[in-house]
């Protein structure tokens, strides 16, 4: 194994709910030609590509393949990821295999959603499809009304059961879902790539959004975004030569669990709070990363939030504070920009779901704030060491980068 | 700039047809017991745990469970939403009134399990205990065990 590093990035122009100007390819086209023009790199300089999209959500099969020229990869090894929330980070852990192993010395992980040329919820239901089983399994009835009311509201039907486990295990209260969508939102307002942006968001406002699936209101749901992503990777050698600033690959990590609604403990399902793979897997990329407690060592998160609630609970989950005290970090403050557990300065996955882009968007916004290149969201404290957490697939799979300034001793 | 033009591509595809997913040997056996109205689930012979309804393999042991174990009809309303529409044959209806579905974790199970309960919103909480109710024509049926209510 070799260090790798970020060297580039690129987004799409916009985050919004409808791309009316391009097609699918041409939105991926835009990302990558910014990728390479943000680098100095040519499309000659991409040893490999690793492509990730959800293909239910567009019903676009084989997206990497229509969209092979539009990324430059004529003639060049493809990959493709499609591990639904988590497809970004997956697809980002598989470009830095490539370099990591000495299969590639520059990789480019491409992803992308176009959600308003499909429908999320139809996509939804495809994932559940082949996971009815498991569905089965969980004792939901499957032909009765009722279990098809629980499937049937897609990831906000399922992830309601999570919140409510959230709530009654970590003494927090509805409104501090509302303070912590609307401190995201805020934020996004200072993020141009940002979809859902509101600089005037309080508590107050989002707690008068309709309630969709209880304890979730709407505000505290992700919207459906257009947006393409992607980031380029190095090895240490190559790096060097091309790039002034670097974001280094310190670790990675990834985990699954039962594939059902609910999540496990010891194994078993009964707590879709619980989510061990994402303590799991946190647990794995510090060990890698040399890090011993990640709330003294790393400086920022991104953490990977449909829904309001998954930034307070993932902050315990990933151990960035105690089980029951993310809460309490918001009423304090600690978790604004300015404050010392900033998360989410982007303004998360609730304020920007292009599903295919936010796990790797978590990545990248953690090299931004690295590399100190995040413009009006870069957070007031200095960022040596962040963590970017995916989740998604159903509600048991999660994936964790850890990044920092400087590469790791060999 | 010249002017976007909503021109589309509507390819079809004939997404008219059932798929048919076979429940299995552990879900039968499970489905069998709805007949008598009993609860069945699968016990792990290394670690002990109960898990409902039946399924093949214990994750935490790696072992293949061949006990089958019936578990009491009372258990804890583990989380709950609230239901407001109901999805016939791929169409929205609205409920006739708001509902309560939540997992319950029955008495000895290591897991829970998703359910309708039959409890008003206001009165539903984390925590409660509730019993199994049974439809009076039971049929070997996944809707056999009709709901949950407070115990
Ligand atoms: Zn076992």
């Amino acid at each position: 194994m070799r260090n790798v590093g970020i060297i580039g990035i690129g987004y799409t122009p916009v985050f919004v709910s409808k791309r009316k100007d391009v097609s699918i390819v041409e939105m991926i086209s835009e990302a990558v030609d910014a990728g390479l023009k943000n680098t100095g790199l040519a499309p000659e300089d991409i040893d490999a590509y690793v492509f990730g999209n959800m293909a239910t959500f567009e019903g676009v099969n084989m997206p990497h393949l229509w969209a092979t020229e539009h990324m430059h990869a004529r003639g060049k090894p493809i990959m493709r990821f499609a591990t639904g929330g988590t497809i970004g980070m997956a697809a980002f852990h598989g470009a830095y295999y490539h370099v990591a192993s000495g299969m590639a010395d520059i990789a480019m992980a491409v992803t992308y959603e176009k959600h308003s040329e499909g429908d999320a919820q139809v996509g939804l239901m495809g994932i559940i499809t082949p996971e009815l089983m498991a569905m089965l399994s969980a004792g939901i009835d499957v032909t009765g009304q009722s279990g098809m009311g629980a499937i049937g509201g897609g990831s906000a039907g399922g992830i309601s059961f999570q919140a409510s486990s959230y709530l009654h295990r970590s003494g927090a209260g509805i409104e501090h879902i509302d303070a912590i969508a609307a401190m995201e939102r805020r934020n996004a307002a200072k993020n141009p790539y940002a979809h859902l942006k509101d600089p005037e968001a309080t508590a107050e406002k989002i707690a008068q959004t309709p309630m969709v699936s209880w304890p979730i209101r709407f505000g505290h749901i992700c919207p459906t975004t257009d947006g393409a992503t992607v980031c380029i990777l190095a090895s240490e050698e190559k790096a060097a030569k091309i790039a002034d600033k670097v974001a280094w690959v310190l670790g990675v990590a990834n985990c699954a669990s039962d594939a059902t609604t609910a999540n496990l403990i010891d194994s078993q399902i009964t707590d879709p709070a619980e989510q061990l793979p994402a303590i799991m897997a946190s647990k794995k990329a510090c060990e890698r990363a040399g890090i011993e407690d990640p709330k003294k060592e790393i400086d920022y998160v991104e953490i990977y939030n449909g829904f309001a609630h998954q930034t307070l609970m993932y902050l315990e989950k990933v151990g960035m504070c105690e089980v029951g005290e993310a809460h309490k970090l918001l009423e304090a403050g600690e978790l604004e920009m300015n404050g010392r557990c900033p998360v989410n300065a982007s303004g998360g996955v609730v304020s920007t779901n292009s599903i295919g882009t936010s796990a790797l968007n978590r990545v990248t916004e953690c090299a931004l704030q690295i590399m100190g290149q995040a413009g009006e969201h870069q957070v007031e404290k200095e960022v040596h060491k962040a963590m970017a957490h995916g989740w998604g697939g159903l509600m048991q799979y999660c994936t964790i980068t850890i990044l920092g300034d400087k590469p790791k001793k060999l | 700039m010249e002017e976007i033009k909503d021109t589309f591509l509507h390819p079809v595809v004939p997404l008219d047809f059932q798929n048919n997913y076979r429940v299995g040997a552990y879900l039968q056996r499970y489905l069998d017991g709805f007949k008598e109205k009993k609860i069945l689930g699968a016990k792990c012979s290394q670690c002990g745990r109960v898990v409902v309804p039946p399924r093949k393999y214990c994750g935490a042991c790696n072992l293949v469970m061949e006990e089958f174990t019936e578990l009491p009809q009372e258990g804890t309303l583990e989380n709950f939403t609230v239901g407001h529409v109901n999805l016939e044959k791929g169409q929205w209806k609205r409920a006739d009134a708001p509902y309560v579905i939540g997992m319950v974790r029955l008495d000895g199970a290591a897991n829970a399990m998703l359910a309708r309960l039959n409890v008003s919103p206001a009165d539903a909480r984390a925590g409660m205990k509730v019993k199994a109710v049974w439809k009076d024509q039971v049929e070997g049926e996944h809707a056999d065990l009709d709901c949950f209510e407070p115990a």
